[in-house]
């Protein structure tokens, strides 16, 4: 993906078959997966380590051990892998070789010596890289004559040939041709080509035991497969599948509109095609008054909504409004039913809720350590509970911190960024649900409800939130013939209030013989730019202001 | 079938004794011959019109300065359009005049001349602000030429002010509109100064050395003019004219805003036939080489729609006391404009900005955000 080599990011799993001569004279199969590092793709993360008998850690040599290392050396370890730590772009101006050395000694508590320095881009290091996988990484173990157990660790999709599935042999050999079963979802299938992936897919016949490569099996869409099933054969199936399946769920909601009405077709196919590539997308179709037909989609957390929109924007040419990012709230009713709300549309009336719980998360905080005070103040304003810190190293300190994850969807980053001046790195990992106090705040522009702007909020955050909101749009919404009244509610009580004064003086002084073609069709061009507002009773709200009220303040 | 004298005549006289840091029109510092050049073309231009179907009862000289040609070169102008032309006997004549060039002399000829309404560029009393504005007249000559004007006998005198200028204070503006109103004009149209695109008010905007008063301010001005003027008898039959009585107005002006056909000769003037729009070459050598060849000077046109053609209506009809003709404008140009904007009109009623009664109308606040207003209006045709 383009948009992987422009942030430097890794997205999607993927994986390579190379044959590797070693010092020792014997040619190894090398099987390597690619994984992507963020925490929105920890399930990912998971998936790819349960395939595999050992791990390259890559630091970057001018970022250093960030928040997102540690978090995923932890899962390597809790998957028993064997690790080789690995100093990645040495080549870097701002590489500093002995800086990160100590990280990983201090942060990581591994053996900086046994760090590899390398510079993939210079071809500098990659020979010791390889051996360390031959001399350092154990070889695949497995049955070969077991029944057949494969992990179905990721998925892709072809236009002609339907879903790819990567896939790691435990037990067995996968064949063309041969019968198989995915046991969660407990279809069968033939399978039609088996093989290895190299740069392009090279198909063999077999998959042998340890392998790894890629299935196809005539399954149209990726929404019939389960990444993290197990596959075995249909005829003599396996006894247990392969522990630790878990199904990636969305935890961040957000609504997307096509910025003009007559696009929401577009963008209907737009998801649909998405959807083929990216299981964890999840989307329902909603609409609002003010920004008509769109859809209501789940995302994996911010970093996946932030590529899903621009992927929708760059390869499918849409333009987006999206709704502000929310979290999944558990509501019990007065009547004891239980409710799942991930919309602030669907949120009961204050009298029907017993109680509302939200998801937290524990989150871990890499910083140096002068910037401790400011991200402790960080974390106790976004409600953050048993706030505490570890020295890592001399002048390291890591914060954890557990939070609502809905904290972190507002502006956390950007004030990470901004009181750590970037040096601070983050990453988190799902805990429970808490029981919270959360209300719904309305905004009114000129009386009328705003449906898209509403929002679930901590009652204690509630009236700070309204009030930005009212600030942005008083900024955003141009000055009208009558005072516009911006207020922000909750149940009809008003929290926060703006008013957008009204124009004291919009009128051509002269108007004779050839002002007046001048003038009409200046008026004209004003009257189609209209048309890209949207209304909400009389007023017109411009697409800015959808957009500005989603961003924060630099400066606090 | 003889044709209703309706229409309107526009005569454009390019010259000025020098050129004002805020106007836009087509204009030229006076020089002997380019003015005998003009005159000659102007009248060769109104030798070739073939507008057999209009009758004209206004005719107006405007520019530029008609006061700075000589009384005898405006009476050959007016010569040669009677010659070519139907034009009514009686026909109602007006001219835009600069104080400097009004003397007994001057008020005579422009009298035997039959001009009914003498238009005068006072724009401000202030000796300062006159300077600002590039002015050649001080605030005493302002003052005199109105009064003799006045003496002379004209049917309407009307005196134009220029308000809004950069850091005017409102006790100034009332102080120029209190002494206009004591000087009593039949007639006086209230100007806010508006920079032009290509103008020096323009380029010293954009290098930062002209700062327009704030939207906020020019509405306090706005409301004051207004107020000042209401309350001393003068009704703002226009957004920007206001007169004592309905035959105070500007007989000639008003046709540009029902959509009556006008006529224009002379630099840049435009015509309108009721449906199609055209105007003449903006460039003295061109207009003129033109016109020597024996073609027509004509630069551009167009042929409005009736979607145009409402909006026009709208858009001018708004600016007027008159108001919109609703029921004209729905049969027309098949746009209910009340059905569709029910509640943004009920809006503006409630809040004072208009009055719908059969018609809608602009108050004296609506006035201020007409074009705002105008913007705001569904009218369904695009």
């Amino acid at each position: 993906m383009d948009l992987e080599r422009e942030r430097g990011i890794t997205i999607k799993s993927n994986t390579v078959t190379l044959e590797y001569t070693a010092a020792d004279g014997e040619t190894y199969q090398l099987n390597l997966i690619d994984t992507p590092g963020h925490v929105d793709f920890s399930h990912e993360v998971r998936r790819s380590l349960m395939s595999c008998e050992g791990a390259l850690l890559l630091v970057d040599a001018s970022q250093g051990v960030e928040a997102q290392t540690v978090a995923n050396l932890y899962l390597a370890m809790e998957y028993e892998l064997d690790l080789v730590p690995v100093i990645n772009k040495i080549d870097l101006p701002a590489a500093d070789i002995d800086r990160v050395s100590e990280e990983i000694d201090a942060d990581l508590g591994l053996d900086p010596f046994e760090a590899i320095q390398c510079s993939a881009k210079n071809n500098v290091g990659v020979d010791e890289v390889l051996e360390a996988i031959v001399g350092r990484l154990p070889p695949p173990g497995g049955d070969p004559e077991a029944p057949l157990k494969a992990l179905v660790f990721d998925a892709q999709y072809d236009k002609y040939r339907g879903v790819v599935m990567l896939v790691r042999v435990q037990d067995g050999v996968i064949r063309k041709g041969q019968s198989i079963r995915l046991m969660h979802t407990g279809a069968d299938h033939v399978v039609e080509e088996v093989g290895y992936l190299k740069l392009e897919k090279v198909a063999t016949g077999t998959l042998a035991t340890g392998g790894v490569g890629y299935v196809i099996a005539g399954i149209k869409t990726i929404q019939d497969i389960n990444i993290g099933d197990t596959m075995t054969e249909t005829e003599r199936p396996a006894q247990e599948p392969i522990p630790g399946y878990r199904e990636a769920k969305p935890v961040v909601y957000s609504s997307v509109y096509p910025m003009s009405s007559e696009d929401y077709g577009d963008l209907t196919k737009a998801l649909d095609k998405l959807k083929l590539n990216d299981a964890a997308l999840t989307f329902t179709k909603v609409s609002s008054a003010a920004l008509g037909f769109g859809f209501r989609c789940g995302f994996l957390g911010l970093l996946h909504l932030d590529i899903v929109q621009e992927r929708l924007e760059r390869e499918f040419g849409m333009s987006l409004l999206l709704s502000a990012p929310t979290v999944q709230y558990d509501v019990t009713l007065t009547n004891g039913e239980p409710l799942e709300v991930d919309n602030p549309s669907f949120f009961p009336d204050a009298g029907d809720v017993e109680c509302v719980e939200e998801p937290y998360i524990k989150a871990s905080i890499m910083i140096p350590e002068k910037f401790l005070g400011a991200v402790m103040e960080l974390c106790r304003e976004q409600r953050g509970e048993k706030t505490q810190f570890d020295y890592l190293a001399v002048g390291r300190v890591e914060v954890t911190s557990e939070m609502p994850l809905a904290e972190v969807l507002f502006d956390f980053y950007d004030r990470l960024k901004t009181v750590t001046r970037g040096y601070g790195s983050f990453d988190y990992e799902a805990l429970d649900y808490r029981k919270t106090d959360i209300v719904k705040v309305d905004i009114m522009v000129n009386k009328e409800r705003v449906d898209a702007l509403s929002q679930l909020v901590h009652r204690d955050k509630a009236r700070a939130r309204a009030l930005h909101y009212c600030d942005k749009l008083s900024e955003t919404i141009p000055k009208h013939q009558f005072k516009i009244p911006i207020q922000g509610t909750i149940g009809g009580t008003i929290i926060a209030r703006k008013t957008i004064n009204a124009f004291r003086k919009d009128v051509t002084a002269k108007c004779y013989g050839g002002d007046i073609t001048r003038k009409r069709k200046l008026l004209d061009k004003q009257k189609k730019g209209k048309q890209k507002m949207k209304m909400v009773g009389s007023v017109e709200i411009p697409q800015e202001a959808f957009i500005a009220v989603l961003k924060t303040e630099k400066e606090k | 079938m003889s044709p209703a004298a309706a229409a309107g005549l526009y005569l454009h006289i390019p010259f000025c004794s020098a050129v004002c840091p805020y106007c836009d029109f087509a204009v030229l510092p006076t020089a002997a011959a380019s003015s005998r050049r003009y005159v000659r073309a102007l009248i060769g231009e109104l030798a070739m019109l073939a507008e057999e179907e209009l009758a004209f009862d206004t005719i107006y000289f405007g520019g530029g300065t008609p006061s700075a040609l000589a009384a005898a070169d405006l009476d050959a102008v007016l010569e040669a359009a009677r010659g070519r032309l139907a034009i009514e006997e009686d026909a109602w004549l007006a001219m835009e005049v600069n104080p400097e060039d009004v003397s007994p002399a001057a008020l005579d000829g422009w009298r035997e001349l039959g001009v009914s309404m003498l238009s005068l560029g006072v724009q401000s009393f202030q000796e300062e602000e006159l300077r600002f504005l590039g002015r050649r007249h001080s605030p005493a000559e302002g003052e005199r030429a109105v009064r003799e004007a006045l003496k002379a006998g004209f049917d309407v005198v009307s005196a134009d002010l220029i308000f809004g200028l950069p850091g005017q204070e409102p006790g100034r503006l009332l102080d120029s509109i209190r002494k206009l109103v004591e000087l009593d004009p039949q007639h006086i149209s209230c100007y806010q100064l508006t920079v032009h695109e290509g103008t020096p008010f323009h380029h010293r905007r954009l290098q930062g050395r002209l700062l327009e008063l704030g939207e906020s301010r020019q509405g306090e001005l706005y409301e004051l003019v207004h107020t000042e003027l209401s309350s001393a008898g003068y009704s703002a039959y226009e957004v920007s004219n206001f007169a004592k009585t309905k035959a105070g107005r500007s007989r000639h002006n008003q046709k540009y805003w029902d959509h009556t056909p006008y006529l224009g000769a002379g630099l840049a003037a435009h015509s309108f036939s009721g449906r199609r729009r055209w105007w003449n070459e903006p460039d003295f050598e061109e207009y003129c080489g033109r016109v020597e060849g024996g073609e027509r000077p004509l630069a551009g046109s167009e042929e409005l729609s009736d979607a145009e053609l409402a909006l026009e209506a709208v858009m001018l009809g708004l600016r007027r006391s008159a108001g919109l003709d609703l029921e004209r404008l729905r049969t027309v140009y098949g746009v209910n404009l009340l059905e569709r904007n029910a509640a943004l009109i009920e809006r503006y009623v409630e809040d004072g900005v208009a009055v719908a009664d059969g018609r809608l109308r602009l108050t004296s606040r609506g006035f201020a955000v007409a074009d705002a207003v105008v913007r705001s209006l569904d009218l369904g045709l695009d």
